[in-house]
């Protein structure tokens, strides 16, 4: 029994069919993490107790890995009478994990941007409500938009960790094959080579959108 | 089960998870270095093969990979042990993201220091071995370190195949008892107390490199 | 209500520290309104600390600093309200590089003046064209020279039409051929009869526009003196000797 193209051929539709799932899960992920991980570094900037305490989640939240994770939430949030959906868990998931990088990202975000920039907003006696929506979150924005497109590929990398929580997602409907008709080589290498071309794709995007920045100068 | 117990259960798994990031390295280091400077020293279509290899270790999702060379190679007649197979998809998954360490650090050491090294009268090998590498390495060490880190938190996926590293005990644990809450935490946990001090490590090392007066040949 | 004749600034025994550097030490000045003051000495020797302590970039711990009429430091509104009465120009020139010429001169107007959109655009080119700088308007920081940049942050700061300039070494971060464009925006200022206080050691700029030169060293005031004396030969040892150091070069 060797691979066989075309059987490969014929997984392709039920497998792509769940591409939806995939990008969703990614985006509302993303989305998650980058929406936590903001307000764990802002935290943490704050300092004191609270400070220290987002510091240590970061470092922690780093220091271990996403499918511990994902069974963490999947079997922990029964345990205390919350029963949520395994593709909500898994978004929580990869949410929480990824807030540890995105923190990262919006502190070297905000880091990049030169001393001077507050002080001129101040010496022009900007509020600092103003100074921060008008001087720092545009620059941070410009600063994180190229580090957010390249963890947005990492968190579609990431999606098919939640086949293992029995979500439907491209990778789940490829054992599904596998399982009916117990072939795993074509399904596995044809979801395989899906998410590969997706995360290239995605990537050149992303650096596009990286030397467009570049290339506006400092604008 | 006393809490005790759990974490004892949880230990026994150290060894493998160990065993499989030491195994993992022989893929990732040799990896890194070979297609990092083959990288840096290709151009044209030598360069656009060492790239494609490059990017299908990185940028493929670890997880799917892990399965499809876990069932799908015995297909193509080859069957390796889920120990080869784990450590040379981790591995290589990692060598991948820590060549384009090597690579950035070769391009960004000044040209005068090849230069120097030609107007020695130095073979290009030896301009390689002698001047770039050396102080290239250097750069890239604590990215090496982070390479580390996400090795040792990827071989939790290798309790997908069958291998029995902490997940693993965790896993089997949680099918006597019903503790969650203790198994999973004990795991994160125990993920932590290795994964943290390399963190640390790492960040000492990239201050040492940052200081101000620090030599390449200091460290 | 402030008097023609009561100084814009007013500085007692103006103490400050970092942690244990002692940056400021005894100050007293007084810059009267329509005057031109420079400020030199050596690297680390207080300047920028003591006019970022003008418009309330710094604080201080001990003394008196008097502006526009309001002692800075002890109520919050009146501190900023006074603040608002300064503008700043930075060595390196600190415009919003995401921001066009224009809107990086209509923030502050629109945001803190509360001018609508059009009237801050107006204000803002007529301080473009003071600065001989209108055609970039439209144009990013990025896509400008240094002296060009330079140019239109002295504009940003004149459109909040502030009593009193403060400038901390504005050419020193320049290329020699971008430092004239740039001295001749400040000089036409002074002509106008801006209140300056100016960090620099463009001494040609200092014998043409300032009425005084103080010359700081190691925190304190060493010596003050009308620009005429100050460059002939009666000034204090150590500012002749600074003096000589860097008309030199
Ligand atoms: N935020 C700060 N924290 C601690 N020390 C500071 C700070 N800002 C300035 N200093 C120190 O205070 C002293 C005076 O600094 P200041 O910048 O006022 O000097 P300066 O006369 O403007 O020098 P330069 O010509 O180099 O600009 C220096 O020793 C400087 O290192
Ligand atoms: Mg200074």
């Amino acid at each position: 029994m060797g691979f066989d193209p075309a059987f490969a051929l014929s997984c392709v539709p039920t497998i792509l069919s769940a591409i939806g799932t995939t990008l969703l899960v990614a985006a509302v992920s993303c989305f998650g993490a980058a929406t936590i991980g903001f307000l764990f570094e802002m935290a943490r900037r704050i300092g004191g107790i609270a400070g220290m305490a987002s510091g240590f989640a970061i470092d922690f939240i780093r220091s271990t890995p996403v499918l511990i994770w994902l069974y963490f939430l999947y079997f922990v949030l029964p345990f205390y009478g919350i029963r949520l959906g395994s593709m909500t868990v898994g978004i929580m998931g990869l949410s929480l994990y990824y807030s540890g990088y995105l923190a990262e990202v919006f502190k070297a975000g905000i880091d990049a941007i030169p001393k001077g920039q507050p002080e001129a907003a101040r010496a022009l006696s900007l509020s600092r409500r103003d100074t921060v929506i008008y001087v720092i979150a545009p620059q941070m924005m410009r600063n994180i938009a190229a580090p957010l497109g390249n963890y947005f590929v990492s968190i579609l990398k990431a999606t098919p960790y939640l086949a293992v929580l029995a979500v439907p997602d491209m990778l789940g409907r490829a054992f599904d094959i596998a399982s009916e008709t117990y072939r795993y080589a074509e399904p596995l290498v044809v979801a395989g080579l899906i998410f590969l071309a997706l995360a290239l794709l995605i990537s050149y995007g992303v650096k596009r959108l990286e030397r467009r920045l570049l290339a506006g100068g400092t604008r | 089960m006393s809490l005790f117990d759990i974490w004892l259960g949880i230990l026994k798994g150290v060894g493998t998870t160990a065993a499989v990031t030491a195994y993992g390295l022989l893929f990732a280091v040799p990896f890194a270095l070979g297609f990092g400077v083959a990288q840096y020293l290709t151009v044209g279509v030598a360069r656009l093969l060492v790239t494609a290899v490059i990017e299908f270790w990185r940028s493929s999702a670890v997880i799917i990979l892990l399965f499809v060379f876990y069932y799908a190679l015995p297909v193509f007649g080859i069957s390796l042990s889920a120990w080869t197979v784990s450590a040379m998809v981790l591995g290589l998954n990692a060598g991948g993201y820590a060549s384009q360490a090597v690579r950035a650090g070769l391009q960004a050491l000044p040209s005068g220091q090849k230069e120097a090294g030609a107007a020695l009268g130095l073979s290009r090998p030896a301009i390689l071995f002698l001047i770039e590498l050396p102080q290239a390495l250097v750069a890239m060490s604590p990215t090496f370190v982070n390479t580390v880190i996400q090795l040792v938190k990827a071989t939790a996926l290798v309790s997908l195949v069958t291998l029995s590293d902490m997940t693993f005990r965790a896993k089997e644990i949680a099918q006597v008892e019903y503790n969650p809450v203790a198994i999973y935490t004990a795991l994160l946990l125990a993920f932590f107390v290795v994964c943290y001090p390399i963190a640390l490590a790492g960040r000492w090392l990239e201050a040492r490199i940052a200081a101000p007066g620090s030599r390449a040949g200091g460290i | 209500m402030l008097a023609q004749s009561d100084p814009i600034v007013g500085i007692q025994g103006l103490n400050k520290w970092f942690g244990a550097l002692h940056v400021l030490n005894d100050i007293d000045l007084t810059v009267a309104s329509g005057a031109r003051v420079v400020v030199c000495g050596p690297s680390g020797s207080g300047k920028s600390t003591l006019i970022r302590c003008i418009n309330g970039l710094e604080s201080y711990q001990e003394g008196v600093l008097r502006l526009a009429g309001t002692t800075l430091g002890h109520k919050a509104r009146e501190t900023a309200a006074a603040c608002r009465q300064t503008g700043m120009v930075f060595q390196s020139f600190n415009l919003f590089p995401h921001l066009t010429v224009l809107g990086n001169c209509t923030l502050a107007l629109r945001r803190v003046a509360g001018k609508t959109r059009s009237e801050a655009e107006d204000i803002a080119m007529a301080h473009l064209e003071k600065v001989r700088i209108p055609e970039k308007a439209r144009s990013y920081p990025g896509q400008l020279s240094g002296g060009q940049q330079q140019r239109v942050a002295i504009a940003r700061a004149l459109c909040l039409n502030p009593r009193i300039m403060l400038f901390d070494e504005p050419t020193s971060a320049l290329d020699p051929e971008m430092i004239k464009e740039v001295l001749d925006v400040m000089v036409a200022l002074a002509r106008d009869g801006m209140t300056m206080v100016c960090v620099t050691h463009e001494m040609g700029f200092a014998r043409e526009v300032a009425d005084e030169v103080v010359f700081m060293d190691g925190g304190s005031i060493l010596d003050r003196a009308p620009a005429r004396d100050f460059f002939s030969a009666s000034g204090h040892p150590r500012s002749r000797l600074f003096l000589e150091t860097i008309l030199r070069h």
